[in-house]
């Protein structure tokens, strides 16, 4: 009777997981999996987004190759990726060697350096924006580097690492509390301090949070799309056009909904490649804790 | 090898609360001083002062006469084993041993020679590749000891290395570090609130008690000579009898009378406590369970004193012998008997005490009259 009873009660609840979980899934699938799975079709076909359209088999992945607009938009998002994750890395590290540290306010910094994140990514790229084109200008007496096909890309750069700092910086602070105080203590009586210390103690022991920023920010860097929008609109002259913001300017606008479909695909496969390489090879840095 | 002098050493923290006062110590080489008391004494945080982890807010530390106070923990020439072996977890049981002088830039040559020698005494050869996470937490607790040893240092500071290791290891770990102590001939200093680890190791202990030293002396002395009621209660196991009495004289002896029982002191202690002017007041008198004497058991040429009425509480089969805990008018006592005494949980039975071995302590004071 007593095991009766049990599984009614486990059956019961097991109804509230499966109410909580499907409603969730039927949207996941209607407004992700579905259109996933139609813009891989549209990819083999010549659509425009409206109207007609004839199938093209492979034609659209052929052409792209031999597409310079989309050369340069691959090349430009990667260099600002790899730069930009770069130099959030190293900014987020020593901000959060600096608030792990035993100062006063050391709850208000982290509080203050936290703000970015809570802020939208169209709105900082506005502020951004009236920042290079104003502010910077009447300070320097030299024009607006968002006007500049050479260095606009810098002004992006600068926007993505100021926004992405802050949850970068909350991961490593993470990372760093968990590294034992006695482990320290010890190192400090076989001379580990300053940047022995560093270097042969919390380095190895907070590649975790290394591997977990490196991932991270490396794909929401190549994703970059709201910046852009917001600061640029991929000029000048298509100098800061980033595979996102083409996908969705062309694909949506210009009447190539299937050739960016196309794009989008090889796109998502790309990172998919990268987030599991750089996994990997982190991974194999980790130490075995 | 080093000597260590203590003066006046003191740990006051910004909220006011003093956690070590005016600590004074002198550490001749080759020592092994035993750091004793209950938790949040300030044993542990004396021990940090001298590794240069906690600053020192008053007073002076001297190792071989150099005044360290502001010395950098690297360089007071100290190695330490953690209560936690504060092992490197990234590293192999190799690098951690070989970290300290590697940071030192030895020579690759002389790293690997020190890290094997101390493999071989720790019998940690076969572990040298392996990760502190595939280590037992004996094994850890050797690496720690290893990469203290490895670095040869004037002083090893060790932080109740034992207490995270079953009860079995320790006994075993207690064994291998006297023996390394030995062979060492180092300079040892101790932390630990085991007064059994503290009676085998130390050569002198240090009874520590709110931050304010108690009594520092060697293990037997400490045993039989207790300077107040808190070392004579902290040091042995089980625990010191402890009964009011107040001190009477009859026919020219000095008696302790508690409840109905009146037991006469022999005249050695008799005469202190008269000249000092203890007649006619309570004092507190405490007796050693071995020194109880059960009315069953051989009196092995003791001088007893007169038997007096109890009733067992609780019966203790310890193995080769026996505890009971019993009442008696005036107050409470425990004894050791043999395992084949008879005596049982309820019975009435008649006890004796050692009257040499009967200490006497000021009630007010606490401190030790006559022992």
């Amino acid at each position: 009777m007593a095991s009766l009873a049990k599984s009614k009660v486990g059956a019961g609840r097991d109804k509230t997981f499966y109410a909580i979980l499907i409603p969730i899934l039927i949207l996941f699938v209607a407004f992700n999996t579905f259109p996933l799975i139609t813009g891989f079709l549209y990819s083999f076909t010549d659509s425009k987004g409206y109207g007609d359209f004839n199938i093209v088999g492979l034609q659209n992945y052929i052409d792209m190759f031999s597409d310079v607009r989309i050369g340069n938009s691959y090349l430009f998002t990667f260099k600002v990726a790899v730069v930009a994750t770069i130099l959030t890395n190293v900014i987020s590290l020593m901000l959060a060697l600096g608030l792990n540290s035993k100062i006063k306010f050391k709850s208000a910094f982290r509080a203050l350096y936290f703000v970015p994140q809570i802020l939208g990514a169209l709105v900082v790229g506005y502020v951004f924006s009236y920042f290079f084109t104003y502010i910077v200008p009447a300070i320097t007496g030299t024009g607006s580097i968002l006007a500049s096909p050479e260095w606009a890309w810098v002004a992006i750069v600068v926007v993505l690492v100021w926004q992405s700092c802050a949850q970068t910086t909350i991961i490593y602070i993470t990372g760093l509390q968990s590294v034992p105080e006695d482990v320290y203590e010890a190192g400090s009586l076989d001379g580990a301090t300053g940047w022995n210390q560093f270097r042969y103690l919390t380095f190895p022991l907070i590649m975790p949070s290394v591997t977990t920023n490196m991932v991270l920010v490396m794909k929401n860097m190549l994703m970059v799309f709201d910046q852009i929008v917001a600061m640029t609109s991929g000029g000048p002259a298509q100098s800061t056009e980033s595979i996102s913001y083409l996908i969705y300017n062309n694909g949506l606008s210009g009447g190539q909904f299937g050739y960016q479909c196309a794009n989008a695909v090889i796109f998502f496969i790309l990172i998919a490649v990268i987030s599991i390489l750089q996994t990997r090879f982190l991974n194999s840095r980790e130490e075995q804790l | 090898m080093a000597t260590l002098s203590l003066e006046h050493i003191g740990k006051k923290y910004p909220n006011g609360f003093e956690g070590v006062k005016d600590f004074n110590l002198e550490i001749a080489d080759k020592e092994f001083i035993i750091f004793v008391g209950p938790s949040g004494c300030g044993k542990s945080t004396t021990l940090r002062m001298i590794a240069g982890l906690e600053t020192i807010t008053s007073g002076t530390l001297k190792i071989d006469g150099r005044v360290v106070n502001d010395v950098e923990p690297k360089d007071r020439d100290i190695a330490m084993v953690f209560q936690n072996y504060a092992l490197y977890p990234h590293m192999t049981v190799y690098d951690n041993m070989a970290f300290p002088m590697k940071l030192r830039k030895a020579s690759p040559e002389d790293i690997d020679k020190a890290v094997h020698e101390a493999a071989r005494i720790l019998d940690l050869e076969k572990l040298l590749d392996r990760k502190p996470s595939a280590l037992s937490g004996g094994q850890r607790q050797r690496v720690a000891m290893g990469r203290a040893i490895v670095r040869n240092p004037k002083v090893y500071l060790m932080d109740e290395p034992l207490s995270n290791l079953d009860a079995k290891l320790r006994v075993q770990m207690r064994a291998e570090i006297s023996k390394l102590h030995d062979r060492l001939g180092a300079t040892i200093i101790y932390v630990t609130h085991d007064q059994t680890e503290a009676m085998t190791l130390g050569t002198r202990i240090v009874v520590i008690k709110d931050g304010v030293m108690q009594q520092v002396d060697t293990p037997n002395k400490l045993y039989s000579e207790p300077v107040n009621l808190f070392v004579a209660g902290f040091i042995g196991s089980p625990q010191m009898n402890f009964i009011d009495a107040k001190v009477g004289e009859a026919a020219g002896k000095v008696t302790l009378t508690f409840g109905h029982n009146t037991i006469t002191l022999p005249d050695s202690k008799g005469s202190v406590l008269k000249k000092k002017g203890y007649v006619g007041k309570v004092v507190t008198f405490g007796i050693r369970p071995e020194d109880v004497v059960e009315q069953h058991e051989h009196d092995k040429g003791r001088t007893l004193s007169e038997a007096i009425d109890a009733t067992v509480t609780v019966y203790e089969l310890l193995g080769s012998e026996a505890m009971i805990y019993g009442e008696v008018d005036g107050g409470q006592i425990s004894a050791h008997i043999e395992a084949t005494n008879p005596v049982r949980t309820g019975d009435k039975i008649k006890v004796a005490f050692d009257a040499d071995k009967i200490h006497v302590f000021d009630k007010d004071t606490e401190l030790a009259i006559v022992h």
